[in-house]
């Protein structure tokens, strides 16, 4: 294997891709616009879910409770209704996706029984939001029943009932706020780093093809390997580039934390952009059009990283089917490290699993992609 | 058989399609061999077959004395091609595809900058190595295409279409160069479908449909003696004059050359006293009849014509 | 004119017969996307894996813990015996939640006081533990009602004396199982109809320009607005299949409910395809060759179907966002057909939505057919 040769390769193709506007688009807005794009529109977090409510007793309890709901920022009071047709209609309309209905005998039974209970119409349509609303509005009725019941009981002169049981002390650990965004957005580094390797490189050998200029490469010495290993060079330094300048966004624009080493996101992303890249080429060498090979490449890393990689679906929850397919989605190893290392501070040792996973899809990919290019016509 | 490039009853098949019927021949140190043919011949196919882009279905392929097909890499270190589609990258500059092709062969650090300078020279693009490729033209590319092939010296070259879409005076110009290359000593196999440039190669193969027709230099094929003598006939209404001709006494073959009719007779002296009142006597007039000399093209289309006959009888 | 016209169509049908590569981007995504979304994509969680540490060993502690295990939405992955474990367990990622209750619990709990339950959780998916968070409120507050009632009958205390409990009763509409398939698939319906007829309308048009074949067209009688006709009219159908084809799974395979009007989603299908076929013309005016073509669909296409509320609720985006998805088209149909399959609503709830695809149908239409116009001049 010739070093002069590679680089020749690698200065050659660093050359096509400073001048192709198309390539400059995928190396250089792509990541930009999918981190602006996704680190904004992607959220799982809710706030100001429109609720409307509907106040049958309309007391100095009940208005205490709803004051609550007002108050707290996951909730954004749109209207107060005064029937329950009028209620539906709001949540057919999408005018609201909760509705919050306080029997007229809210404060009756609760001096009597000193049980009572309030309605929850939750739109499910999201079942996710769905499930979220009720989450919240349980905490925000639990904690009226805890702090202002007692006060009011005491203030009217009946004694103190018994504290409450059960005291849950919930710590989060990793990502205190809970935000979405905080676990979202090192899951998305490893999605713009599949799309960007994969594309580019799944162009690199199809585009000689269809120019013409690939019968003349491979009527000279240059060999195989020496083309695959020249290829890709300029294209790792892309994909680095691209990750570093990513995983700054990440940090300095969203404020995403990062507890982790660099050395070790630094080295599992290279890890990483082999298998990409490798697949990238081995796509380029098998289809022969350009066209083609850009539509393999998006359906290989898109799709899969999209969905099956625990960026946005949480893996654990799926299927036991599909789960066991998600061993061979590449990215998946990837998003855990990426997780882990930005949220937990995780280092070399405790990601060996999943690098070794990477690992394993390295050596075949390579191993592939080697064999996939042939210097022949037919 | 011995030679720069050699072929013994190569064969290449595309699954039902015969590209190359057993095809040889022997090309010597420093000879220009002319492959020329029709479009679909099967000149591409030999030519990449010797450059080991193809297989050979069977037979042998050697260059340099090397099979082919069993090494391909060795042979691809003799060699520089040309191939028929211009195959430079376009959108980098003139300076740029020759410093990588000089790179990819490995030329001498040392040497580098005079080689591509040379070649710079040789091809006339002095002061547009700095242009993108693409913006051009024809001619310079074509020459282009040549300096990157002979920056390492090849011993061999092989040349597909060279000069096709190129006009007259830069393919002259482009065969002078070919000319120079061969003087010191390169051996090379030149491809083409214009029968004028045949006359510039030492030796030229006749290939039609895959098949091997004729080989030999240009005055040895158009002293072609199943030709005989040849006439031209000049006058109105050719097609009639065709028709009537090829039906006539003495007659070998009649063919249409521009406007007016190459007719191939058994003996001249007879045929110029016979054939005007003949040609009378059919109502048509002609304006002129005199012998000629029998050129290339004369030969080669009975040549063709004959191997069709003999197929046709097989 | 219509002899003309027919001809296109039959051209047009002829070529995406023939044409390999079509009938793969026809067939692929959809079923990929069905799969992925019927079956993969889920916000739900079914199991929480649990890492346990009950120091106190009462029959209290035991109670609770069963409540937990016994509720089906936790899953024990370990038990254990010190708090290194426990961190260890959360570190490595073998549990995303840890029950930890102390030695002393149970006395409190006996003495009327109150007792800690202590709870970590790994809230790197911050979805799910927020989700799992909620269970756990859930089962918490159950168990402590439970004990309340018990402790006061076994004191003999009257009920006014325990502590009042407010229990939060919730109603789920439209999707009352919290079934993720409900969301996603009728959303599929609309995401892969407007990939499919952008993708194919962009292609075929860019083609002929790139083949030469406009060039031939233009020479012919042909005029604008017949070509336009011939090019839109087999994607209009194409994509008016797609929709019913997806439909019928979903009602079939997946047990997606159809609550609404048929006629409403003919409506509103129509309307979106006008929006969908205007973006892929409008596309094919900007770019030469398919492979521009593949990049301005790329780069076009996927922000409409981020910020369209598909997978991600709009109200969560911040509001500079959710004013762009004012101008997708992709945002809208999706409210009609989740509105008619799981909400059963019809016009009257919906012509908003069908009056913003109109209007943006008619914007990309007129936009892209006097740029088609003009190249053709």
């Amino acid at each position: 294997m010739n070093v002069r040769r590679i680089l020749a390769i690698a200065r050659k193709e660093l050359i096509q891709v400073r001048r192709d506007p198309r390539s400059l688009a995928i190396a250089l807005l792509l990541p930009l616009m999918q981190m602006f794009l996704l680190g904004y529109g992607i959220s799982l977090d809710i706030t100001n879910i429109p609720t409307c409510v509907y106040d049958q007793e309309a007391s100095q309890h009940s208005q205490a409770l709803l004051a609550r709901f007002k108050a707290s920022r996951y909730f954004g009071i749109v209207k107060s209704v005064w029937d329950y047709g009028a209620l539906r209609r709001a949540l057919d309309a999408g005018d609201c996706q909760l509705g919050i209905v306080v029997p007229w005998n809210f404060s009756l039974r609760l001096s009597t029984d000193g049980k009572s209970s309030v309605q929850a119409l939750v739109d499910a349509t999201n079942d996710n939001t769905a499930t979220l609303a009720a989450g919240y509005a349980q905490s925000v009725v639990s904690a009226y029943a805890a702090d202002d019941l007692e006060l009011r009981f005491t203030g009217t002169g009946r004694r103190l009932g018994a504290p409450q049981p059960l005291a849950v002390d919930s710590r989060v650990w990793f990502n205190e706020d809970l935000a979405s965004r905080d676990f979202i957005i090192p899951g998305l580094v490893a999605m713009i780093m599949a799309l960007v390797g994969a594309l580019l490189t799944s162009l690199t050998l199809s585009r000689e093809w269809e120019r013409g200029t690939m019968e003349l490469l491979i009527s000279t010495p240059v060999t195989s390997m020496e083309l695959m290993i020249g290829k890709l060079l300029p294209y790792f330094a892309i994909g680095m580039a691209d990750a570093a300048f990513c995983v700054a966004l990440a940090v300095g624009w969203f404020g995403v934390p990062f507890r982790g080493q660099l050395v070790t996101l630094f080295l599992t992303t290279l890890l990483f952009l082999a298998v990409v890249l490798g697949i990238g080429y081995a796509i380029s060498a098998a289809i022969r059009s350009q066209i083609g090979a850009s539509q393999v490449a998006l359906l290989l890393t898109m799709l899969p990283t999209a969905m099956l990689s625990g960026f946005s679906f949480p893996i654990d929850q799926m299927p036991a089917v599909i789960r066991a397919i998600t061993y061979v989605v590449y990215s998946r190893y990837y998003v855990t490290i990426v997780k882990a290392v930005f949220l937990k501070g995780s280092g070399l040792a405790q990601l060996a699993l999943p690098i070794a996973g990477l690992l394993i899809y390295a050596v075949v990919i390579t191993f592939v992609a080697a064999r996939a290019f042939r210097k022949s016509l037919g | 058989m011995n030679g720069q490039i050699v072929a013994e009853n190569l064969v290449k098949r595309f699954g039902e399609f015969v590209a190359v019927d057993g095809v040889s021949f022997s090309v010597s140190r420093g000879e220009i061999m002319g492959f020329i043919g029709p479009n679909g011949a099967g000149k591409s196919t030999i030519i990449r077959i010797f450059c080991g882009l193809l297989r050979p279905s069977s037979g042998v392929a050697r260059v340099a004395g090397i099979d082919v097909a069993r090494d391909p890499e060795a042979v691809r270190q003799r060699i520089g091609y040309m191939s028929q589609k211009f195959s430079l990258y376009s959108d980098l500059t003139a300076e740029e595809n020759l410093r990588f092709f000089a790179r990819i062969y490995r030329v001498p650090r040392a040497e580098l900058d005079a080689r591509i300078q040379r070649a710079v020279d040789m091809a006339g693009l002095a002061g547009h190595t700095q242009a993108l490729v693409a913006t051009l033209a024809g001619g310079w590319k074509q020459r282009l295409a040549l300096g990157c092939a002979i920056l390492h010296k090849p011993a061999i070259l092989f040349l597909d279409e060279p000069t096709s879409g190129v006009d007259p005076q830069a393919r002259r110009r482009f065969w002078e160069l070919i000319h120079a290359t061969a003087a010191q000593g390169v051996t090379v196999l030149v491809s083409t479908h214009y029968m004028d440039e045949a006359e510039y190669c030492n030796r030229i193969a006749l290939i039609n449909q895959g098949r091997l027709v004729a080989v030999g230099s240009a005055s040895e094929l158009r002293r072609n003696p199943r030709l005989g003598d040849l006439l031209l006939v000049e006058c109105a209404d050719l097609g009639r004059a065709l028709a009537a001709l090829r039906g006539a006494p003495g007659v070998r073959e009649a063919a249409v050359f521009g406007n007016t009719l190459h007719v191939s007779v058994a003996d001249k002296a007879r045929a110029l006293a016979e054939l005007p009142p003949f040609l009378r006597g059919k109502g048509i007039q002609p304006h002129r009849i005199v012998p000629i000399e029998p050129t290339l093209e004369d030969s080669f289309v009975e040549l063709v014509g004959q191997a069709a006959k003999s197929e046709a009888h097989a | 004119m219509l002899e003309r016209i027919f001809a296109l169509l039959v051209k047009e049908f002829l070529q995406m017969k023939r044409d390999r590569t079509a009938r793969f981007r026809l067939l692929v995504p959809p079923i990929l996307q069905l799969i992925i979304f019927g079956y993969a994509a889920t916000f739900e969680v079914f199991g929480v894996s649990t890492v346990v540490l009950d120091q106190d060993h009462s029959q209290e502690s035991r109670q609770l813990l069963a409540c937990f295990t016994s509720s089906g939405r936790f899953q024990v992955a370990q038990v254990a015996d010190s708090r290194r474990e426990v961190r260890h367990a959360l570190d490595v990622g073998a549990a995303t939640l840890a029950l930890v209750i102390q030695p002393g619990f149970a006395q409190l709990l006996q003495k009327g006081q109150s007792a800690p339950l202590q709870v970590l959780v790994d809230g790197t998916n911050s979805n799910t533990a927020l989700i799992a968070l909620g269970y756990v409120g859930q089962i918490a507050s159950g168990y402590a009602q439970d004990y309340a009632s018990t402790l006061a009958q076994r004191r003999g205390l009257m009920q006014q004396q325990a502590p009042p409990q407010i229990t939060l009763e919730q109603r789920y509409w439209y999707n009352e199982n919290l079934n993720s398939r409900w969301f996603f698939v009728p959303g599929v319906v609309a995401t892969l109809t407007m990939f499919m007829v952008v993708n194919l309308t962009s292609f075929a048009i860019v083609r002929e320009r790139e083949v030469g074949t406009l060039e031939q067209i233009m020479v012919t009688p042909v005029r604008p607005l017949e070509f336009i006709l011939g090019k839109t009219v087999p994607f209009f159908l194409i994509g008016f299949t797609e929709v019913a084809l997806i439909t019928a799974v979903a009602l079939l395979w997946f047990q997606v409910p159809f609550r609404g009007s048929p006629l409403t989603m003919v409506l509103g299908a129509s309307l979106f395809l006008l929006s969908a076929l205007g973006l892929g013309i409008l596309v094919s005016t900007i770019c030469r060759t398919q492979q521009q073509a593949f990049a301005t669909n790329f780069f076009v296409l996927n922000p409409l179907f981020t910020l369209s509320g598909f997978a991600f609720p709009i109200s969560s985006m911040p509001q500079a966002l959710q004013w762009v998805t004012l101008i997708d088209p992709l945002r809208y149909f999706l409210i009609v057909v989740r509105g008619s399959f799981l909400k059963g609503i019809g016009v009257s709830y919906l012509w908003p939505q069908l009056a913003a695809m109109a209007a943006i149908g008619v914007v990309l239409l007129g936009l892209s057919a006097l740029r088609l116009q003009k190249s053709i001049d």
